[in-house]
């Protein structure tokens, strides 16, 4: 950690609860309580359908809990904590969108790059929403990913590993305290993953940057040193109920 | 805040670029409906405009005429020509005594004419042509001109007969010919000239005496009456009103308030028809534009949510949908109007014949185009707003694992 005496929490969760449910089939994600420090490597590992992406949208923001007993954030030592669940009760997506673009870099498990901007323009748009001037970071890390001859192209001449790599680079270009990944590696070959996997970790290092991580693939995590958070996933069969407890 | 929503144009207007065949297909989409009904609409202000101009402007439903022969005196006409409702007065002499014979050196014909009292003003004559005046400048009719073979500028020699004391005299004058009326001026022989010929000629035929051209007689009477006048109304929607001062002074006049009231029910009804023709217009394109555009912005919700992931705001993401209507809104305007104006120009060449000069079938003022292009871009922007809050307010999380 470059700032502070290092120890401090990041996210701070209490008996978070998110339910969901379609035609009668109910999908339930218990957290009881959850701690992230800054500087910290989580890996979430669990099973197709467990709750990753659930649990990792409601740490970004995007997904809204139904039922907290608390939800703290502390991007910044020394900043009080945010309690977002009243942003959320109050409806103000604006505060969480701002935490968001300025603190969380998000790297979608398929997708999520806009197919009429440039490679560049991909990676440098969380900078550029936060108006930060073009410093050579986008090239950096495009040379890094070893996608720097690819900066021009729009994303629709990319292979799938290609894309995958611009959108951690994106979620990288702002530098920001906290990187969460889901399955980035989900589509690509063994091989291929664990080079986008390594290249990752390796980036988020060198930013200094906190990693929240999914994968079902747990296997080539365990030699990277990352913690891996408690979970358990329970199936009823006769309630049609899935439920995962998630805890760390 | 200002510089995000630059940003937020600037990804609209790329996106809008990249997906040119989608764009391209709204913009077609919208000027196909736009298009043929501006030329609907063209052809309804057209021709309801032509007709109800010639029925509004036709003096002859402005005109007012006395029945039978009266005793009105200056004094009298002069307080009626200061009604507001008064577009035109001039007092008539005797019609018996209206009447001239015409010759000319460019034909062996006498023409008699018919004589009408005109002044400045006259509905009948264009506000351009020069005016009869004085005892020698006189307006004559397109039938009269034809058969005497005479145009503007040409002297004519005018004579009258009279018994003056047991003795036929007959006296002569010339007149200049100041113009020629049109013929749905006057269709008979006739010539425009001035209360003050008018009166000459009826002192002559009277046996009084005519000072300024030398034609002797008796002593005029001090205070003329005249036997009638002619008036129009300011516009046709005085004509009734007029009607019934004068029945209050006891004056008959006769009127076209019949078939005043036949036009004023006919463009009351044409208007009601206009109405609704734009109100179905209106509907019809802010439909066909909102449905396109809402399934547009429907289309585009995981894009909007990618936005909103990396922190764009709410009301930013907004702007992203209504900046691309608008340009779907302006372009598809743009491409209906230069369809309206190749059909209109197609229209008008082709009907030309059947209407008169400078008068067109299909026609729109500017005033239309920028009606029409407000109500489109009003539309686009609802539609796409709506739309646009719509996916601006579903989780960002739904948005983004879309399928
Ligand atoms: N919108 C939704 N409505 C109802 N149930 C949902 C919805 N989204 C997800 N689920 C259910 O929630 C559970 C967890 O989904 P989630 O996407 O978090 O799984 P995951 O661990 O990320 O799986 P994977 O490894 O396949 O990505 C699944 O059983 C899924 O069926
Ligand atoms: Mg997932």
């Amino acid at each position: 950690m470059a700032t502070g005496s290092g120890h401090y929490p990041i996210y701070l969760l209490h008996d978070v609860v998110k339910k969901r449910e379609a035609k009668g089939v109910a999908f339930r994600l218990k957290v009881p309580s959850l701690r992230i420090d800054r500087g910290e490597k989580i890996a979430l590992i669990g099973e197709s359908g467990s709750g990753k992406s659930t649990l990792l949208d409601m740490l970004a923001f995007v997904l809204q809990p139904s039922a907290v007993g608390a939800f703290r954030f502390r991007p910044e030592e020394g900043e009080d904590a945010l309690d977002l669940d009243a942003s959320w009760q109050r409806g103000n997506l604006n505060i969480l969108g701002d935490m968001r673009k300025r603190h969380i870099g998000y790297v979608m498990q398929t997708g999520g790059l806009l197919p009429y901007l440039s490679v560049h323009d991909n990676i440098n748009l969380s900078r550029s929403v936060l108006g930060l001037r073009l410093d050579g970071t986008v090239e950096h890390l495009a040379e890094m990913l070893g996608i720097a001859d690819q900066l021009k192209k729009r994303p629709d001449a990319l292979s799938t590993g290609e894309r995958q790599r611009v959108a951690i680079g994106r979620a990288l270009a702002h530098r920001p305290a906290i990187v969460i990944a889901d399955e980035p590696t989900a589509s690509l070959d063994p091989y291929a993953a664990q080079n986008v996997m390594s290249l990752f970790l390796g980036l988020a290092d060198e930013f200094n940057s906190t990693v929240i991580l999914a994968s079902h693939a747990w296997y080539h995590i365990k030699s990277l040193g990352l913690r891996r958070l408690a979970h358990r996933t329970t199936r009823s069969k006769g309630s049609k109920l899935t439920e995962t407890v998630v805890s760390g | 805040m200002i510089r995000n929503l630059f940003k937020i144009l600037r990804l609209a207007t790329r996106d809008y670029l990249y997906e040119w065949q989608m764009s391209l297909c709204f913009v077609l989409g919208l000027a196909a409906v736009l298009g043929p009904l501006l030329v609907l609409f063209g052809l309804k202000f057209g021709i309801v405009g032509a007709m109800m101009d010639q029925l509004i402007e036709d003096p002859g439903n402005h005109e007012i005429r006395p029945v039978g022969s009266g005793h009105y005196d200056r004094a009298w006409l002069e307080s009626v020509r200061e009604q507001p409702e008064v577009a035109f007065l001039v007092p008539r002499t005797r019609s018996i005594a209206a009447t001239i014979e015409l010759a000319s050196e460019h034909s062996s014909r006498i023409v008699s004419v018919e004589l009408i009292a005109s002044a400045s003003g006259d509905p009948l004559l264009a506000s351009d042509t020069p005016l009869p005046e004085g005892l020698t400048r006189v307006v004559i009719s397109r039938r009269t001109a034809d058969k005497l073979a005479v145009k503007p500028g040409d002297v004519l020699d005018g004579s009258l007969a009279r018994r003056y004391r047991g003795q036929q005299e007959r006296v002569h004058l010339d007149l200049t010919v100041a113009a020629v009326a049109p013929e749905q001026a006057f269709s008979r022989d006739g010539a425009f000239v001035s209360v003050q010929l008018l009166e000459a000629l009826e002192d002559f035929r009277d046996g009084r005496a005519v000072p300024e051209l030398d034609w002797r007689g008796t002593q005029a009477d001090a205070e003329r009456s005249y036997p009638g006048f002619r008036l129009y109304a300011r516009s046709i929607h005085d004509v009734a009103g007029l009607r019934d001062a004068f029945a209050d002074v006891g004056v008959d006049v006769h009127t076209r308030v019949a078939e005043i009231e036949l036009v004023q029910r006919m463009d009351r009804n044409l208007t009601v028809i206009y109405w609704v023709i734009a109100g179905i217009g209106l509907v019809g394109v802010s439909l066909s534009l909102g449905a396109s555009l809402w399934a547009n912005v429907d289309r585009k919700r995981k894009q909007l949510s990618v936005l909103r992931l990396v922190g764009y705001r709410t009301r930013d993401i907004v702007w992203f949908p209504i900046v691309q209507a608008l340009f779907t809104a302006i372009l598809g305007w743009a491409l209906a109007l230069s369809i309206y104006f190749a059909t209109a120009r197609v229209i008008n060449v082709m009907m030309a014949a059947q209407v008169e000069a400078g008068q067109q079938v299909c026609l729109l003022l500017e005033v239309h185009y920028a009606i029409a292009l407000a109500l489109t871009c009003g539309a686009a922007v609802i539609a796409a707003g709506l739309a646009g809050m719509r996916s601006a307010r579903i989780e960002p999380s739904e948005g983004l694992r879309e399928l």
